[in-house]
């Protein structure tokens, strides 16, 4: 079960250096070259994936993080 | 957000075995129209306007509700990564640039071919800064759509 505190804080509900920078954490992402961690995924239509089987299925995969806003 | 140029390259490459996926995070600029995140239906919801309003034709995969994912992975509000098979990342940016990506996905599918040409090859780590579009207007009008909040904070706190 997700802690209730950190979900409300990455999901941040104004746009506020002191809400959004704590999660500017490019420096502290996995290496390049060295396996990375996988997670469960939902699709659109409600069910589930992994990135790793969908990885792992493709010669390469491109993944854009982002949101609607 | 560099939307319709990364759906154009995921297209192109589509068929050399390239999947491209688009990961929903959190709401990045949270306004009147798209609230913050408070469960995953609303996530869900949000998505499908993703694809529906700002045409996002990739295969879109929701993230948990505590950004489990995207935290991992330095949780930057546009990143983009790319993986070899072996769930090895082999591209990082902190931003997502269409000509970035494509320079990237050529130069690896080069390699795919240089191998089955057997060519023997190894790996090293470059760096290197790359260039965005950074239209501060079009910027603002993306912003619009959120809502009146999300304008007035991102001035106060960017300019």
């Amino acid at each position: 079960m997700a802690d209730q505190d950190l979900i409300t804080r990455y999901n941040y509900d104004e746009f506020t250096a002191e809400k959004y920078q704590p999660w500017m954490r490019f420096n502290e992402s996995p290496a390049l070259g060295q396996p990375a961690p996988d997670f469960p995924l939902t699709r659109l239509d409600g069910s589930q994936a992994t990135l790793k089987e969908i990885v792992s299925s493709h010669t390469y995969t491109i993944a854009e993080f982002g949101s609607f806003t | 957000m560099a939307g319709p140029s990364v759906n154009a390259l995921a297209d192109r490459v589509a068929d050399k075995n390239v999947a491209s996926i688009f990961i929903y995070t959190h709401e990045a600029h949270p306004g009147e129209n798209y609230h913050h995140l408070t469960s995953l239906e609303q996530k869900l919801q949000h998505a499908h306007d993703l694809r529906d309003k700002l045409g996002i034709t990739r295969d879109i995969l929701i993230d948990a509700l505590d950004g489990a994912c995207h935290c991992a992975y330095g949780s930057m509000p546009n990143m983009t990564w790319i993986f070899s098979r072996s769930m090895q990342p082999i591209y990082k940016s902190d931003w997502t640039d269409s000509n970035s990506v494509a320079n990237a996905i050529d130069y690896f599918l080069d390699i795919t071919d240089r191998r089955q040409n057997r060519e023997k090859l190894a790996p090293f780590h470059v760096e290197r800064v790359d260039y965005r579009n950074a239209d501060r207007e079009a910027f603002y009008k993306g912003l619009e759509r959120n809502g009146p909040k999300a304008v007035e904070e991102f001035r106060n706190a960017i300019g």
